[in-house]
């Protein structure tokens, strides 16, 4: 017997309940995602500036030959490839082993623990402008908190406005800083749902905090492991704002996400509107995501399968 | 059951909403009702505004302007007074920063979200950038990507374009044969703001040769002051200030241009390479050390406190420095670039902002007489006064410290090579080699101004096919 447990019954109208209620969600959906991302697979195809009145025409794969092979420009859009993979690859791991850490203490029972997930917390509900903001001040290299301390130990560095490498592992920092946060109360949730008795059953026979964790919240952890895993890798790889804000226009610190604004937006040097470019660029960077994160949710689904059944 | 059916039936109505929301609702009129019983309706944006009730026209102008200080506040005190000379009208003005004017234009003109704007895109130069013969493969400037999608109102036969200089019109604003635009006003940025007291007390001759300047340095820093200072925060003023070396090695900027695309000029030879290297003393030797803690409106700021001697920068701080009430005589003297004083006496510069009108905005009338008003030669002059900016209609004058040290140099005035030069499709990042100043350590990564060279050629060449 078919019964719709929120309706009673199949019979009538009522069969058709579901779709309707899904209706709005699918229609959202088709209009603010899957509509604009087909839009702009067809435009990666065109010359599209992203004028309204421009005419747009079609040049095949034009875009994505000058992408990925023509002159040293595609040595400038592979190193940004290749940045934001190290980018993606850094914060996923400190990210999620960081928030992992912070999970476990707050999870204690401490005095004040509430105030620090807070404290932790804090930093994901500000936007990203005043993120960028907040770490500019503090990275003022005349006088600011970091450069005074760098001073302690006759230091000195330029930070955001220095070299390129130190001026992206910053930017990673920031990254870190401002997402830990969610990463770890997704983990604080997941342990929340673990059966205190596990933990009673293993101490009586002797288990040690090493074996706890390893035996138990490790592997009851599962679904927030994954999730934190797949939010972190799709994130990071997507990640574009805070190189805006912190850094601007900076010759080998560029990410993706960025150059997709970058070109789409006539930020570069002579401005001019490449929406049709950045289309491109833009789906380069969505077959990455989709490659890692197809490989990610393999890997995820695998674990959930063998630890969770 | 019924409960159900009113929850399905609820969803049935948001979804309905949702999707009347989604639609078009722009009839293609307008009618705004006020607090009094005056209706005000403007249709399709080619009829003039009616007015019924025998008030007047209630009309919001939306005006879009990037962020100047001292430009800023004299817009304030414009609109004021605009607004109170039509009665009705409202002038409602974002302002943006100059890095995001771009996306701002681009995203604001396209929706028809904004009636007349403010046309300074990076480099913020009026009608800068268009292809030359010599240049091939390459994409068109932004500004007339806008006027090819009819965005921008054509004002040739407007009288008040008339009140600006004949050149200024042609090269500034003009496209085709057609006028889109006035341009406010010119602005050069291969001088420096010279803090004439500091070097008469260490008994220093403002420099006028390059290595005047390097002995220069030498004694100011010795005596525990600055050479130099900048805003490096913003990066751009780092390259922007280092521009007298390259107009004194390079007076004829567009053959610079012209030679470096058909290979005559090459970065890695001659008197390219030697400015790369000149560049490199700039940037590590002259400037003072944490530059990039300073965004260009705070370099200023610092610079007023009296311990720098120079500060390379565009005339368009002018009257940002008079506001912050330097207590020292400053004047503004071309970079010393060249070993020769003879090749330092040129000024390189830029058309810089311009306003255009919306070809689509619903108030064509009002926006047209927001331009007149701000081309009117009283207000034009409260604006050169206000902004320090070079005049661009020949009634003005530039009565200021910044004009006085300035005007005798106008002569020598000319395009810079930025407002010229389109990198080939293709050419690698480091192509545009007339930003190297920002390129060497601390600020990137180079610190060999000749490998530097080598790879800005090479870049180039590859965007050249070579």
């Amino acid at each position: 017997m078919n019964k719709n447990y929120l309706f009673g019954s199949t019979s009538g109208w009522k069969r058709y309940a579901p779709i309707l209620l899904l209706a709005p969600g699918v229609f959202l959906y088709i209009l603010i995602a899957l509509g604009p991302s087909l839009a702009t697979a067809v435009y990666s195809f065109t010359d599209a500036s992203g004028l309204r009145g421009a005419p747009v025409n079609w040049i095949g794969l034009d875009n994505y030959d000058e992408f990925l092979f023509q002159g040293l420009a595609s040595r400038d859009n592979i190193d940004a490839t290749l940045r934001t993979l190290k980018f993606s690859v850094i914060v996923t791991f400190v990210q999620f082993t960081l928030g992992l850490i912070l999970a476990l203490l707050l999870n204690q029972k401490l005095r004040g623990r509430t105030v620090f997930r807070t404290l932790f917390f804090i930093p994901v509900i500000l936007g990203v402008v005043i993120q960028g903001l907040m770490w500019k001040l503090f990275l003022q290299p005349r006088g600011g908190p970091m450069a005074t301390m760098f001073d302690w130990f006759g230091a000195q560095s330029e930070f955001l406005g220095g070299l390129p490498g130190p001026a992206f592992n910053w930017v990673i920092v920031v990254q870190i800083w401002a997402n830990v946060g969610v990463t770890m109360v997704i983990f604080l949730a997941g342990m929340q749902t673990i059966n205190t008795d596990l933990y009673e059953a293993a101490r009586i026979d002797g288990a040690s905090g090493w074996e706890l964790f390893r035996s138990i919240t490790w592997p009851q952890l599962t679904p927030a492991i994954n999730t934190n895993f797949l939010l972190n890798i799709v994130g990071s790889l997507q990640a574009w704002q805070l190189f805006l804000v912190l850094l601007g226009y900076k010759p080998g610190t560029q990410v993706l996400g960025y150059l997709v604004f970058a070109e789409g937006f006539g930020q570069g040097t002579s401005p001019t509107f490449r929406q049709g470019f950045a289309a491109a660029a833009s789906i380069v960077l969505f077959f990455l995501v989709l490659i890692i994160g197809f490989v990610a949710n393999r890997y995820v689904t695998w674990r959930e399968a063998r630890y969770m059944g | 059951m019924i409960n159900k059916r009113s929850w399905v039936l609820s969803l049935l109505v948001v979804f309905a909403l949702l999707v009347a929301a989604c639609g078009d609702g722009d009839s293609g009129d307008t009618t705004e009702t006020t607090a009094g019983d005056s209706t005000a309706t403007t249709s399709g944006g080619d009829a003039p505004a009616t007015t019924s009730g025998g008030t007047a026209e209630e009309v919001t102008l939306r005006v879009l302007i990037h962020q100047n200080p001292a430009f800023t506040e004299y817009m304030d005190a414009f609109n004021a007074d605009f607004e109170a000379a039509n009665p009705g009208v409202t002038v409602d003005m974002s302002i943006v920063a100059p890095g995001d004017m771009a996306t701002s234009i681009q995203t604001r003109l396209s929706a028809n979200d904004v009636d007349v704007i403010d046309y300074c895109v990076a480099p913020c130069a009026g009608f800068s950038n268009a292809i030359q013969p010599y240049m091939t493969g390459v994409e068109k400037p932004a500004w007339q990507q806008l006027i090819e999608a009819n965005l921008i109102m054509d004002l040739t036969d407007e009288p008040f374009i008339q009140n600006f200089d004949e050149a200024t019109v042609r090269d500034a604003v003009s496209f085709d044969g057609k006028v889109y635009g006035i341009n406010m006003g010119r602005n050069a940025f291969s001088g420096m703001f010279t803090n004439v007291d500091l070097l008469a007390e260490l008994g220093v001759d403002i420099p006028t040769t390059w290595d005047e300047l390097i002995a220069a340095c030498d004694t100011i820093n010795a005596s525990g002051n600055a050479c130099m200072t900048q805003g490096g925060g913003d990066t751009w003023p780092i390259f922007v200030g280092s521009y007298g070396l390259l107009g004194a090695e390079f007076p004829d900027q567009a053959a610079l241009s012209e030679g470096l695309w058909t290979g005559a000029i090459k970065w890695n030879e001659g008197k390219a390479l030697e400015t790369i290297e000149r560049f490199q003393v700039y940037a590590t030797e002259m400037l003072e050390s944490g530059v990039t803690g300073l965004s260009h409106d705070e370099a200023t700021a610092r610079y007023a406190a009296g311990d720098v001697a120079f500060l390379p920068t565009g005339t368009w701080q002018g009257a940002n420095l008079e506001g912050f009430e330097p207590d020292f005589e400053w004047t503004y003297a071309p970079f010393p670039g060249s070993d020769n004083a003879a090749d330092n006496q040129y000024l390189f510069g830029k058309y810089d902002l311009s306003f255009l009108i919306a070809e689509d905005t619903p108030n064509p009338d009002v926006a047209k007489a927001y331009l007149a008003a701000l081309s009117d030669p009283d207000n034009y002059q409260a604006f050169v006064d206000a902004t320090g900016f070079l005049p661009t209609q020949p009634t003005a004058t530039l009565d200021s410290v910044l004009g006085n040290a300035v005007s005798p140099l106008l002569a020598n005035y000319r395009n810079a090579f930025e407002q010229i030069w389109v990198a080939p499709t293709g050419a690698g990042q480091w192509a545009n080699a007339w930003q190297a100043a920002a390129w060497f350590a601390p600020y990137n990564e180079w610190t060999d101004a000749k490998a530097l060279a080598d790879q800005a050629q090479a870049d180039l060449e590859a965007g050249l096919g070579g």
